[in-house]
């Protein structure tokens, strides 16, 4: 596992992820690309500054990120492969018959930690790792990724109650806020505001910032937590960020790239600087 | 067998550090001596089922090896679908402990009984289905799940009956309660049935009619032996606390079947298709679906006359 190196110029990219994305959704002609762009910045920000990444896989003082938001697995399957953890060829082949990688978070993915497909797991699954982690007196973060429309799972409160309760300070949860749900907008379907009043309700520190501001996202994440309680960062985000045909669109949900826009996708990320 | 289950969680937790109790605020004084002996063992996660099966998932991650208490009613019940993704996926060792199955809880009515248990996790890939009848059993039950690399459930049901007959067993491979000659039945047990179906077994042995008795401890997978004990059978006696699909007669019949025998003529005294009524004691819920003491026996002596016919 490489070095983080969280200080050099040389992190991830979130263009070049959401270009890795689009080739990777092309060639499986897969859905769930709105999903997956809305949490690029978080991805970066985590694997590319924040976390330490240790020594190796076996390294059990290293940081963790499990994703509970299985279906925005690709911005995961991206930013392993810029990171060396995963061949690039698992992207180009992927969903082809004897592939490796899924439509959704498999714990059986070589780091991938947590299997979530199913909504409401990844929290509950991380809240334990926690747990674990701190009765053994184990160094490393664990940061959960949770979709807000996965908030409606009666599981994640349950998770939340009892990371509050119990104090975990070694758990960061993020909701990739991109206000939309697999049917509707959040405030339309299941409104979930105020995000954060509920997490502090429920014993957490809490943070409300812009999901795709990396040097913001950063510099939440590595502020250092005195409070010794679990943290919520609520990362305001736009689901299918970066391409203007996907952002706000939750048709990107379920829509598939054509030929034409693979092309238009091609086009309008190679336009865009690479800290964008 | 619950003073025995108790001295197991002790036992277990205090000779190795990765074991962890977690109970979703159930089974009250079954945990004194856990909590006295060794309190750190012992987490009441509060009412909720659900993340308590991910949270030891995400335990057994960090090298735990968790063992979940709860009433069958919900564990596994109510979070089958974290058992087969956050524990079964991935092969974690975590231990389920479902209390209370069947009808025990007869004055509570239909959401604390559950007749659908075993029903429920066999097809769950992975997963090992125990179903001890006494203490003995248990220990025998949890040698081999805490030596599992992999989920496990017990099942615990009723068990205030004398226990069948005091040994210590080697294995969880099917005990041979009594032998008959070919031509008899082999009635087949588990848990909650197995001291009950001794006793009648030794009440027809004494009226003169030999009934062979199987106890099995281990529903899935099934032992070869339980296959070796039932294939040239000529009849076959089911006598369970579960319902009828999916439970102990459908996982012999299917074991045998599967081992290239045919099955021999199969008799099944399970739960009915159908919830208990109305409220009452255990041998009154259990009347509903005819399969109280008296209601069992009768028709045990009914089937054995047209046997002598």
């Amino acid at each position: 596992m490489a070095e983080n190196k969280s200080d050099t110029a040389s992190g991830l990219k979130p263009t070049e992820l959401r270009r890795s994305i689009v080739e990777m959704a092309y060639a499986g002609s897969s859905v769930h690309i709105g999903c997956a762009f809305s949490m690029v910045e978080v991805v970066s920000s985590l694997l590319g500054q924040v976390m330490n990444l240790g020594s190796g896989a076996d390294d059990r003082s290293r940081d963790r990120i499990l994703l509970s938001k299985g279906h925005g697995v690709m911005a995961l399957y991206a930013a392993y492969s810029a990171l060396g953890w995963l061949e690039k060829a698992h992207l180009e082949k992927y969903f082809s018959d004897g592939s490796l990688l899924h439509g959704l978070a498999e714990a059986r993915v070589p780091l991938m930690e947590v299997s979530a497909g199913s909504l409401g797991h990844g929290l509950p699954v991380a809240v334990g790792y926690a747990l674990g982690k701190r009765r053994l007196g184990e160094a490393g973060h664990v940061y959960c990724i949770v979709g807000d429309g996965e908030m409606n799972e009666g599981s994640m409160w349950e998770a939340v109650l009892f990371a509050g309760h119990h104090g975990l300070e070694n758990l960061t949860i993020i909701v990739d806020a991109n206000a939309h749900q697999a049917m509707g907008r959040i405030a339309d379907v299941m409104n979930m505001e105020p995000f954060a009043a509920k997490f502090a309700a429920f014993g957490f520190e809490t943070h409300d910032v812009d999901g795709h501001d990396l040097e913001l996202l950063t510099k939440t994440f590595r502020q250092p937590s005195t409070s010794g309680r679990p943290r919520a960062v609520i990362a305001r985000t736009v689901k299918g960020k970066g391409l203007s045909f996907m952002e706000d669109n939750n048709e990107w949900h379920y829509r598939r790239l054509t030929p034409e826009l693979l092309e238009a996708a091609r086009k309008e990320l190679q336009g865009k600087s690479n800290h964008a | 067998m619950r003073e025995r289950l108790s001295d197991i969680l002790v036992n277990a937790c205090q000779s190795d550090s990765r074991r962890i109790v977690l109970s979703g605020d159930h089974g009250y004084a079954l945990f004194d001596a856990l909590r006295k002996k060794s309190p750190s063992s012992f987490l009441n996660v509060g009412v909720m089922e659900q993340a308590m099966v991910g949270m030891a998932a995400g335990l057994a991650k960090a090298g735990f090896r968790p063992i979940v208490y709860g009433l069958s009613a919900f564990v596994p019940m109510r979070v089958l679908e974290q058992i087969k993704m956050d524990l079964c996926h991935v092969s974690y060792p975590v231990i389920l402990l479902g209390d209370g199955a069947g009808l025990v809880y007869s004055t509570l009515g239909a959401s604390h009984q559950c007749g659908e248990d075993i029903a429920a996790l066999r097809p769950l890939p992975g997963i090992k289905v125990f179903t001890p009848a006494d203490a003995d059993e248990l220990e025998a039950v949890f040698e081999e799940a805490l030596n599992t690399n992999g989920p496990c459930y017990i099942r615990i049901g009723k068990s205030d009956r004398p226990p069948v007959k005091q040994e210590k067993l080697k294995s969880t491979a099917p005990r041979v309660l009594r032998t008959t000659a070919p031509e008899r039945p082999i009635l087949v047990t588990m848990g909650s049935m197995t001291a009950f179906g001794a006793e009648l077994s030794k009440a027809e042995a004494d009226g003169g009619f030999d009934l062979g008795h199987l106890a099995v401890l281990r529903v899935k997978p099934v032992h070869a032996e339980v296959v070796e004990a039932l294939k040239s059978a000529h009849e076959i006696w089911v006598l369970e606390e579960h319902h009828r699909s999916g439970g102990l007669a459908s996982s012999v019949s299917e074991a045998i079947s599967e081992a290239g025998y045919a099955v021999p003529r199969l008799r099944v005294w399970s739960l009915k298709d159908q919830f208990v009524h109305s409220c009452g004691s255990y041998q009154h819920a259990l009347s509903e679906h005819d399969l109280s003491d008296e209601q069992v026996r009768l028709a045990f002596a009914r089937a054995i006359r047209e046997k002598r016919n």
